[in-house]
């Protein structure tokens, strides 16, 4: 067991929404602990907020979180607070040896002065020695390839050019600690893999990175474990991918489920059970290969919607029709009895239809299930919008495509070629 | 490894230490932070001045338009600059030069938080190099316009007392009080940004209100202010000392330095109890 690196228990930080109260409270937080009297910080006043509720996690030396949430969600608060540019208002934060921060690249450089006047200013700043930086400089300038402009002010770089020397720098301050902050978005392909090679090769050598982002992809090909926010709260520790289809689910359960905006403003028809009195859907369940019901799906697999009903009274050639929502309230796939020509003659009574595939195609995040049923003369019987909700986990297939399609490789080897790359068919 | 090798955050941080060890915390802070005060020194400067022709002289035109001023207005006979054993130039122009220690320092200083922007919430760093480095301006601005004053000197072909030497240490007094309120001040304008606005007025009002641009009145409201403004034992004593090698408030020199050395200590404590706090309002 390695030894624990970052130590957060029970942190909560709280914001001001308004600039004259946070004057206010400023002056009178500061005056209280000059008297040394706590500034009771573990309080709401008026028009404060928590940006962080209660947030503990350990970091073990060598390992990589990812930190995920939406916008908001307390993210690069956590990082403040790892780093010390803010106190938590309630809990504490322990973290051991020399933190190297990338909470935003290139904040210590001034647009007047060349890179390398830059390079020593911002080694400065993140707690370099002279020494140190003069010893580095050739490697962060041949890390932040940016050659014949050493000698430009950094006005004149493009952002690109702004953000790899501010990144070569801050890793070569030999952090033990190193806390990234969605800086990496911005490089070119060829430079990001630099990073994260460089990122790597710190790993090894056993410093501990939090690293921050959006993407998906980053956050599962860089970190052991990640933490997912939500609202400032923990929503979800665990693997990158359970993290990741949690937060997905997340994204897209706000705006699939009623009460959510977006849902209401496309989607105007209302979610009533019946239109019709005789007609009644008693629920709608999803079911896995075995016809067990279950409420997560994986990409790819065999599922099935089946839909129970009872009709009070004798209907003739109804068509039951499923349409499968996403998160941005896009139509994924519908279907429809008739459209595909299966004709169901009567019903009366208690009984079920079922909608099957063998494969899911659907990736990573919450679909809304949306139901008609209507009569021969195509009168409603029952329209349900929301009439089931599902999950999908893409496992490693994060929604690089608009669908999964079924699919299978061949792969043959040509014999007279021996030694050339497998070619895929 | 211990319980030790942690740095730990909690609210109320400040709290958890004595005043005792804070000075020891203070010091092994800034003796780290040389390097960075003369690089965020150098970057004042080079932001100052690259972009400009005449560069680093405006620290010699402005003090110049200041001094002609005077010497029109009491050529006029609007203003009276007193009796002086020294040509009226040499006396203003150092004046001005150890008034600008004070004037130039406490602006620079007390912007210098707020003029550092985003650096302050994205990475932490010694924020008292920031208020330090930020004199390195008024210091520099200083010994340029300590040439202009000997190139009168020359001019005028008047000596010195050999005090001239003591430069250094005569000016430590008035840069320490200028400090200790820039420490208050820049950390105050993080917060609110009145204080800026502020202390531009409040030095333009004081230089009227101190006789550096004119002898000392023997009479009057502003004699009885002046014997207890403590600005003008501060910039006035080492100009004394300089040009006639003594000076008649040697005893008030000596109680301002120490009210100013207690200044600089009382709020660089203030300011590193409380330089967290301000962060996260700037």
């Amino acid at each position: 067991m390695q030894d624990v690196e970052i130590a957060l228990s029970h942190v909560s930080k709280k914001y001001c929404k308004s600039l004259r109260r946070s004057m206010r409270y400023g002056l009178s937080d500061i005056s209280r602990n000059l008297c040394r009297m706590s500034s009771h910080s573990n309080v709401l006043r008026e028009e404060e907020f928590w940006a962080l509720k209660d947030v503990s996690f350990e970091v073990r030396q060598g390992e990589a979180l990812g930190l995920i949430g939406a916008n908001g969600c307390g993210k690069s608060t956590v990082l403040k607070l790892l780093n010390g540019i803010f106190w938590p208002d309630i809990g504490k934060v322990a973290v051991r040896g020399k933190v190297g921060a990338l909470i935003e690249v290139g904040a210590g450089f001034h647009p007047m002065l060349t890179g390398r006047e830059n390079v020593y200013l911002n080694g400065a700043i993140l707690g370099m020695t002279k020494a140190e930086v003069n010893e580095k400089f050739d490697d962060i300038v041949e890390f932040a390839e940016i050659g014949d402009f050493l000698d430009t002010p950094v006005k004149h770089y493009s952002t690109g050019m702004f953000v790899k020397l501010g990144f070569a720098v801050a890793v070569h301050c030999d952090p033990d600690v190193l806390l990234v902050d969605e800086v990496l978005a911005v490089g070119d392909i060829s430079f990001r893999r630099k990073c994260f090679k460089r990122l790597k090769e710190l790993r090894d050598e056993n410093v501990t990175w939090i690293i921050v982002s959006h993407d998906a992809g980053t956050i599962q090909a860089n970190t052991d474990r990640v933490v997912l926010l939500d609202r400032g709260e923990m929503a979800y520790v665990g693997s990158p991918e359970d993290a990741i289809n949690e937060y997905l689910y997340s994204l897209s359960l706000k705006r699939v489920t009623p009460g959510s905006n977006a849902a209401q403003v496309v989607d105007s028809r209302s979610s009533k059970q019946s239109v019709a009195a005789d007609f009644e859907v008693d629920r709608v369940v999803l079911l896995d290969k075995n016809l067990c019901e279950r409420e997560v799906f994986a990409t790819g697999e065999p599922f099935a919607a089946r839909i129970e009903f009872t009709a009070k009274k004798k209907i003739e050639d109804p068509a039951f029709g499923v349409v499968f929502f996403n998160g941005d309230n896009e139509i994924c796939s519908e279907s429809v009895t008739s459209f595909d020509g299966v004709r169901i003659e009567k019903l009366e009574g208690r009984g079920s239809v079922t909608l099957k595939t063998d494969s899911l195609p659907l990736y990573s995040g919450v679909y809304r299930l949306h139901l008609t049923v209507r009569d021969g003369s195509l009168a409603p019987l029952a329209e349900m919008s929301h009439a089931a909700y599902i999950k999908v986990s893409g496992g490693k297939l994060f929604s690089a495509g608009m669908f999964y399609m079924q699919h299978s490789w061949d792969i043959e080897l040509d014999e007279d070629r021996i030694g050339s790359a497998p070619r895929a068919v | 490894m211990t319980e030790t090798d942690f740095t730990t955050y909690e609210p109320d941080n400040s709290l958890k230490k004595g005043y005792r060890s804070l000075f020891s915390e203070i010091f092994s802070e800034l003796n780290k932070s040389r390097w960075l005060i003369f690089q965020l020194f150098k970057k004042d400067f080079v932001a100052l001045y690259k972009q400009s022709f005449i560069g680093v002289l405006w620290a010699i035109l402005l003090p110049l338009v200041a001094v002609g001023t005077f010497i029109v207005l009491s050529g006029a006979g609007v203003f009276n600059v007193g009796a002086l054993s020294v040509p009226y130039p040499i006396y203003a122009i150092l004046g001005t030069a150890l008034w600008g220690l004070f004037s130039t320092g406490l602006v620079a200083s007390s912007n210098s938080i707020v003029a550092a922007g985003p650096m302050i919430t994205k990475i932490n760093f010694s924020k008292k190099s920031l208020v330090i480095a930020s004199m390195g301006q008024a210091l520099l601005a200083f010994f340029i316009q300590l040439c202009l004053v000997l190139a009168l000197l020359v001019y005028y072909q008047v000596t010195p007392s050999p005090a001239i030497l003591l430069i250094p240490l005569l000016i430590v007094p008035v840069v320490l009080f200028t400090l200790g309120l820039g420490f208050v001040l820049s950390l105050v304008n993080g917060i609110v940004r009145d204080v800026a606005n502020m202390v531009s007025v409040v030095v333009t009002f004081l230089l009227f209100l101190t006789p550096v641009l004119y002898a000392k009145p023997t009479t009057g409201v502003l004699a009885a202010l002046t014997s207890y403004n403590i600005l003008y034992y501060l910039v006035s004593v080492p100009r004394d000392l300089i040009l006639y090698g003594t000076s008649d408030y040697l005893k008030g020199f000596l109680l301002s330095s120490a009210v100013a050395f207690f200044v600089f200590l009382l709020f660089l404590a203030v300011f590193h109890l409380t330089e967290t706090r301000v962060a996260e309002r700037v």
